[in-house]
């Protein structure tokens, strides 16, 4: 068996001793610098050829004190007040999504305050004009039944969406990226832990449309959808509006997962 | 080689060798976080954190598993063996911070165990499009820890070489499932063409390297096996007194293992070619003073009995040798561990078997 092409001129390198030969040394600091050339380079093509973020914002840190009207169903939300819309065309209320710390809903924090006005402290989450405030739960001050109740849900009508079900916390900005395959485990935990889930549609144009999904009888489906999140489905049912939040009333075993891979990636 | 054992056997080629490796995976990560805050000043630093350390693990695979091939070829690359169990283990803390932030990020302050969650939340094991890539990346990481933690002699002596040495073939099923967690994971979702096409070269780069090893190395040893065969029962004829420069050794395949033929001042010793410490080319090595010393690793044996000089406990078995006509016969039979033999004159006539 032949030997490795070595000459008596290249002397055997023996890690232990203190020094290398100054050739082999040249040779072996060429090609580590050469290597490491190649890796940052790399690092530069990998980092600079991402797939676009989304333009959400989450206020990771930041705490704002809020104030409106808890609605409990068909999720948690707070009605707040816009002083002025209506001079504007506007709705005077907006719902927000409400959410706690990590993957879970808000239903356990806000269930004894339904109907009430409350005082709270939270982060803010909001992505294409739809928000969400991850709230802290010791902030909350009940003060007292609203005069006013919230709205009953506009009437409906028959509408077939297609989309992929995200769940809101982390698509309206907890998250880059918060959809599609490499979202989906934690989009489950997170519809799984009381998340509202939402289907979010694309436009011709490429902006997003969020729809907040429902069983036919209004009631949160989330534990029956976990197996069709973060790719893309086709769902028909009952679509109407909720102040101005979008409601779609639909049997989740009606859910229809769409054959071919069509991914959307983040708009920009 | 040590008859006691130390975390690090520290000298200034590893200390060189790991400045090197930190150094270098550190700008790495800045290098990657700069251009991606700079092209995505919306990007969110744990998106950026999990990917960059990904990608700077398998960057570090890649390396790894380039090195040995190429120190096979040119022993010139063997600096960089040396030191290689430090590349692994700095490859598998990256990586294992990759999937411990991961892990954080995805499954964890929910309703479910995150280890668990790991598993489950991605149950479409019926669709190639929609499998469950995650869990590729947790097994592939658990391989890379495990031959981490095993990598040093201690485990060797203790695991026995061939478990040992099995063990951390897995390296190369933790790649497959490594390329299968990028490919089913962010390829699918990542529209550049850098991504994809690096781990496609990658692959090809080391599928070649491994070809290209493996196919001289069958090359020589069928070579080898048609002079077995050709010798009778008994003495083989290896190779002419020539073919073996002083201090040099010349490999020969001889009953199925390979014997390394050492001349050593003008005397001709045979042991097995195959280091006890990581199986190690010892053939590739040299004759320096009086020693025959590892290419791979620097671990010494003696080449008239293959015993490492005190206090370190090595053997590798020796065989007997004899020159005639200017040809080196050799006897494939190998000798009890320890056998004392007497180093032939290269300068031998005559027919006594040493």
């Amino acid at each position: 068996m032949s030997e490795q092409p070595q000459t008596d001129a290249e002397p055997l390198y023996i890690g232990w001793q203190g020094e290398t030969a100054p050739g082999l040394a040249r040779f072996v600091r060429e090609r580590v610098i050469a290597v490491l050339l190649v890796a940052l380079g790399l690092a530069a093509g990998i980092a600079a050829t991402q797939a676009p973020f989304g333009a959400s914002r989450f206020e990771f840190g930041v705490e704002r004190s809020f104030e409106g009207q808890i609605e409990l169903s068909p999720y948690p939300m707070l009605i707040v007040d816009r002083p002025g819309a209506e001079n504007t065309g506007g709705a005077p209320t907006s719902r927000w999504l409400l959410t706690v710390f990590g993957k879970r809903g808000a239903d356990s924090a806000v269930v004894h305050l339904a109907g009430h006005r409350v005082r709270l402290t939270g982060t803010l989450i909001d992505r294409d004009g739809v928000t969400m405030v991850e709230l802290l739960p010791e902030s909350l001050v009940d003060l007292g039944a609203a005069a006013v109740a919230g709205a009953a849900p506009a009437a409906s009508t028959p509408a077939t969406l297609q989309g992929e079900i995200v769940d809101s916390k982390c698509y309206l900005g907890v998250m880059k990226p918060g959809n599609l395959k490499v979202h989906r485990a934690c989009a489950t935990r997170c519809i799984s832990g009381g998340v509202p889930p939402v289907l979010m549609v694309r436009r011709a144009d490429g902006t997003a449309r969020y729809v907040l999904l429902v069983d036919a009888d209004g009631a949160a489906v989330n534990d029956r959808i976990l197996h069709m999140v973060a790719e893309p489905v086709e769902i028909t049912g009952a679509l109407s509006r909720l102040g101005d939040l979008e409601v779609l009333r639909a049997d989740p075993a009606s859910y229809r997962r769409l054959g071919s891979w069509s991914p959307s990636p983040e708009a920009p | 080689m040590g008859h006691t054992y130390q975390a690090v056997q520290w000298n200034p080629q590893k200390k060189r060798y790991d400045q090197l490796v930190v150094g270098g995976v550190l700008l790495y990560l800045a290098v990657f976080m700069a251009v991606s805050a700079a092209v995505f000043p919306e990007a969110t630093l744990e998106t950026l954190l999990i990917r960059g350390l990904g990608t700077a693990a398998l960057v570090l695979l890649h390396i790894i598993l380039s090195i040995g091939p190429l120190a096979r070829r040119d022993p010139r690359w063997l600096p960089l063996l040396y030191n290689r169990r430090h590349l692994g283990v700095t490859m598998a803390t990256v990586a294992f911070l990759h999937g411990a932030f991961s892990t954080l990020q995805f499954h964890a302050f929910g309703d479910v165990n995150p280890i668990v969650s790991l598993f489950t939340s991605n149950t479409r094991v019926d669709s190639i499009a929609q499998f469950p890539f995650q869990p590729l990346g947790a097994c592939a990481l658990v391989i890379v820890v495990l031959m981490a933690a095993t990598s040093h002699d201690f485990w060797l002596r203790n695991l026995s070489a061939p478990v040992w040495k099995a063990l951390h073939m897995l390296v190369y099923v933790a790649y497959a499932l490594i390329l299968l967690h990028v490919a089913l994971g962010s390829l699918q979702t990542e529209s550049g063409t850098v991504t994809p096409a690096a781990l496609g070269l990658g692959a090809v780069w080391l599928g070649a390297l491994h070809l290209r090893a493996a196919r001289a190395e069958g090359a020589r040893d069928r070579e080898e096996e048609v002079r077995e065969a050709a010798a009778a029962e008994g003495w083989m004829d290896a190779c002419g007194v020539d073919e073996i420069p002083e201090g040099r050794a010349k490999v020969v395949v001889a009953a199925g293992d390979r014997v390394a033929i050492f001349r050593s001042e003008g005397h001709l010793s045979a042991l097995s070619s195959v280091c006890q410490h990581q199986n190690g080319p010892l053939g590739e090595g040299r004759v320096v003073d009086g020693l025959v010393v590892c290419p791979w690793h620097g671990f010494q044996y003696r080449p008239r009995c293959g015993t490492s000089p005190e206090p370190f406990d090595e053997r590798v078995p020796t065989f007997r040798v004899r020159v005639e006509d200017g040809r080196v016969l050799l006897d494939p039979r190998p000798l009890p561990l320890g056998t004392e033999t007497d180093p032939v004159p290269v300068s031998s006539a005559g027919s006594s078997p040493a």
